[in-house]
């Protein structure tokens, strides 16, 4: 089978990638993870849901990327109250010489980048419709199907303390986000290079390094880079392995309830792809898939009630998954 | 490495083998490992060798390539911008990589310990002298011995053969002579064939007619007489010559009786006459006197019938006096293959003496020993240590039954007094009056003599012997003792 032509050079997709990755590193300060986390679901087309306590910098994250890739963006605080015209949009009667007609309004979801911010406060309903869109990258308001902007991103964040009046996304929801990453609190190094940068008298501005168009071909160039079924067969045992029912693992068996959707096997690949890129490579190695496993399969493993009484993450178990699928048994 | 160890374990193996069980081309067989082990090896690796993708992979991973050789392999066949970079970005790397790092040679320590402690094994077996190279050249020699007396004897045969046209070949003492030196080069070693020998000789002597001794002593007497007439002249300087030449002349001296002068009749009955009364042979005598008879009466008729009937017992003669040369150029080579088979056996018999010590050499040694020996002997022996004793054949020059065995399986005990047969016996000249065995006709001589002629005999006869080394001396100084006492 001869691969689609990638429109771009693939190098070029390597450098902006790289750009995006510095000229972010200019405003947030730290946090090298999350911003490759963050580069790779842009690239790979899919949306990211980032936890953490507040202040720890997500929405600036959101607001920055905007910036340096010249795209429209949205914020949207979620609310108990928060209804869903409140995020896709609604219609409302205009009249016009004397002639009433309705006019859509949309909502704040038609941007190229959407930080839901606190997604869940939001009641269930609310939630659905930002996750309806995420997935369908459609809106539909009466009779009418409205595409999203190309391309739609989407960040998610929720806080993971103060649980109380929250509405916990549910397990298919939350298969819908491309990677969930951890937002981890800086380091005394780092607090006080935040302290420095923020607090002065000017604060750096970020130049656009890329625009819509180029994310779009990036993504393109993203998914044309070649796996080997070798590694692609370790994708697939990793997220095997996941499965409760399926796995050699005693962890696996005592404390997951749920194993990775197929879902997180595309997004291991896709992800891993585009970390290829990132690391001016043109195919997708083992250590890009393991790279990616984390933030991939944390939101879709769900644990038993065991895990939590022992103590035991997600993030445990990847790692446990990830050091006990050997490579060798997937080689060819 | 495997083949290494392979190939050193044959090496070890076969030169542990061979020092066991005797084996030519030892050597060889140990080196033919190598090249077995080798191929053995390289058609194991060839069937479980990895594939390329597998190779790949494991170069991806020992070089560090991160998947890139593989994925380039297995995709070598898509083309496209993205496919095309991945190619040569996977060779740049692989540039860049040193393939020797990808498949290191890793010597794996225990089987080089197996290997140093094989080699090692191997190295002493074949620089430690092999006990069975003895055994290897003793069946040389003794295939060496066998087929140089089988040869002396084939080389008989075919002269026999080859004489056909003056002598026809008598086809008995072809047959045996053929049956011997199958069965010489058929046997297993140069006693077994030494075996061959003795029935061959008594079948060849059981060709000889007796008579033939007297017959020719008939013949020639008759030719004496007839060359003293005027007829019978030339009838007896053919017979002189020949048997069968003498039979025609006879022949036709029988044809011209009549045109005989009656001087020459009488001259001829006369001469007739007289060798039939010389005749050693009954039916010759009787048929030169019917001839002497009938022409001394005028009878041409009965004196020409005698003639041709003496004719014909000189063309016997003539037969046997053929087949006789022929048994004896037989006997002959018979002798010649016995005497190069028993020096050989004796060898053999000396080298496993030395090999595995007295307690078997004597038994080895004393039973061929007779056949060869030119003396006599009984069934008598004397000596120690155990084996077979006392057994022997005789052959063209000896007609006893049997030497002077050193076993004391079946020999005599050493309280137990010696005979010798043909000559008086010391013993029995002193004390004992009983007569013995077959030398008791034999003139008394006196004791010191016989006992000095008897011991150089037995000492003679001792060095063409079977008997081995080690037991020779031991008769040498048997009978040096026994002259001195």
């Amino acid at each position: 089978m001869i691969a689609e032509e990638p429109r771009v050079d693939p190098k070029k997709v390597t450098e902006l990638a790289t750009s995006l990755e510095t000229e972010l590193g200019r405003l947030i300060v730290g946090q090298k993870e999350l911003l490759r986390d963050t580069v790779i679901a842009l690239i790979g087309g899919g949306h990211i849901l980032l936890e953490g306590v507040p202040g720890l910098g997500k929405t600036m994250l959101v607001r920055s990327l905007g910036q340096a890739l010249d795209l429209t963006f949205s914020r949207i605080q979620f609310t108990p109250d928060l209804m869903p015209a409140d995020i896709v949009g609604t219609n409302i009667i205009r009249e016009d010489s004397g002639r009433r007609e309705f006019e859509y309004q949309p909502g704040p979801i038609f941007a190229n980048l959407v930080l839901a911010d606190e997604v869940n406060r939001a009641t269930p309903k609310t939630q659905s419709a930002l996750l309806e869109a995420m997935q369908e990258r459609t809106v539909t308001v009466g009779n009418e199907t409205r595409a999203l902007p190309v391309p739609f991103f989407v960040l998610a964040t929720q806080n993971p303390i103060e649980l109380e009046g929250t509405y916990p996304l549910p397990e298919a929801q939350l298969d819908r986000f491309f990677f969930k990453a951890l937002v981890p609190f800086p380091s005394e190094t780092e607090l006080l290079e935040i302290a420095r940068r923020t607090t002065g008298a000017t604060i750096p501005e970020l130049h656009a390094i890329g625009d819509a168009e180029s994310i779009i071909a990036a993504q393109q160039v993203a998914r044309e880079v070649p796996i080997a079924e070798h590694v692609l067969r370790y994708a697939g045992r990793l997220i095997i392995a996941t499965h409760p029912s399926r796995t050699e693992l005693d962890s696996v068996r005592k404390y997951v309830r749920y194993g990775a959707s197929p879902r997180g096997l595309q997004t291991l690949v896709l992800a891993g792809k585009v970390r290829a890129l990132l690391e001016g490579r043109y195919n997708v190695a083992f250590e890009d898939v393991a790279a990616v496993a984390r933030p991939a399969l944390r939101h879709r493993v769900f644990l038993q009630f065991e895990a939590e009484a022992d103590g035991v993450t997600t993030d445990q178990i990847i790692d446990e998954v990830l050091e006990r699928t050997t490579k060798e048994s997937a080689s060819p | 490495m495997h083949a290494a160890v392979g190939a050193g374990i044959w090496v070890g193996a076969v030169l542990l083998i061979t020092r066991l069980v005797p084996f030519e081309r030892r050597l060889q067989l140990a080196l033919l490992g190598v090249p077995v082990m080798l191929a053995v090896a390289a058609t194991a690796w060839l069937a479980s060798r990895p594939g390329p993708g597998v190779l790949m992979s494991l170069a991806d991973q020992s070089l560090g390539l991160k998947e890139r050789l593989s994925t380039a392999w297995e995709r070598r066949a898509s083309s496209g911008l993205m496919d095309d970079l991945q190619r040569l970005d996977a060779l740049q790397h692989a540039k860049r990589a040193r393939l020797a790092r990808a498949f290191p040679m890793r010597v794996n320590r225990r089987e080089v310990g197996v290997l140093a402690m094989v080699a090692v094994a191997a190295l002493l077996l074949a620089i430690l002298p092999n006990p069975m190279d003895r055994l290897l050249a003793q069946q040389r020699a003794d295939a060496a011995s066998q087929a140089a007396a089988a040869n002396a004897v084939h080389a008989v045969e075919a002269k026999i053969a080859a004489n056909a046209t003056t002598v026809p070949p008598d086809p008995k003492v072809q047959k045996i002579l053929g049956a011997t030196e199958k069965q010489i080069r058929q046997a297993p070693d140069p006693r077994q064939a030494l075996q061959a020998i003795s029935p061959a000789e008594q079948q060849l002597l059981q060709l000889s007619d007796p008579q033939t001794p007297a017959r020719t002593s008939t013949a020639q007497n008759l030719a004496n007489s007839l060359s003293a007439t005027k007829a019978g002249k030339a009838a007896g300087q053919a017979l002189t010559a020949s048997p069968a030449k003498g039979a025609q002349a006879l022949r036709e001296l029988a044809s011209q009786l009549q045109s005989l002068s009656p001087q020459e009749r009488a001259q001829l009955a006369q001469a007739l006459a007289t060798a039939a009364q010389h005749a050693q042979d009954p039916a010759m005598a009787a048929s030169l006197s019917r001839a002497s008879s009938a022409l001394a009466a005028g009878d041409y008729a009965a004196a020409a019938a005698a003639l041709s009937d003496m004719a014909s017992q000189l063309d016997s003669l003539q037969a046997q006096q053929n087949t006789d040369a022929q048994v004896a150029a037989a006997i002959n080579s018979l002798e010649a293959a016995r005497q190069g088979l028993a020096a050989q056996a004796d060898r053999d018999a000396a080298a496993a003496s030395g090999g595995a010590g007295a307690g078997a050499s004597p038994g080895a040694g004393a039973g061929a020993s007779p056949g060869a020996s030119p003396g006599n002997g009984n069934n008598s022996g004397n000596g120690n240590g155990s084996g077979n004793g006392g057994s022997g054949s005789g052959g063209s020059s000896g007609h006893g039954n049997s030497g002077s065995g050193t076993g004391s399986g079946t020999g005599s005990k050493p309280s137990e007094k010696l005979f010798v047969p043909g000559q008086p016996v010391p013993g029995q000249f002193e004390n004992d009056p009983t007569p013995l065995g077959p030398g008791q006709d034999v003139p008394l001589t006196p004791y010191t003599q016989v006992v000095q002629a008897y011991g150089k005999a037995a000492l003679d006869a001792t060095d063409q012997s079977l008997i081995p080394g080690s037991e020779r001396d031991l008769v040498r100084e048997y009978f040096s003792t026994l002259g001195a006492s």
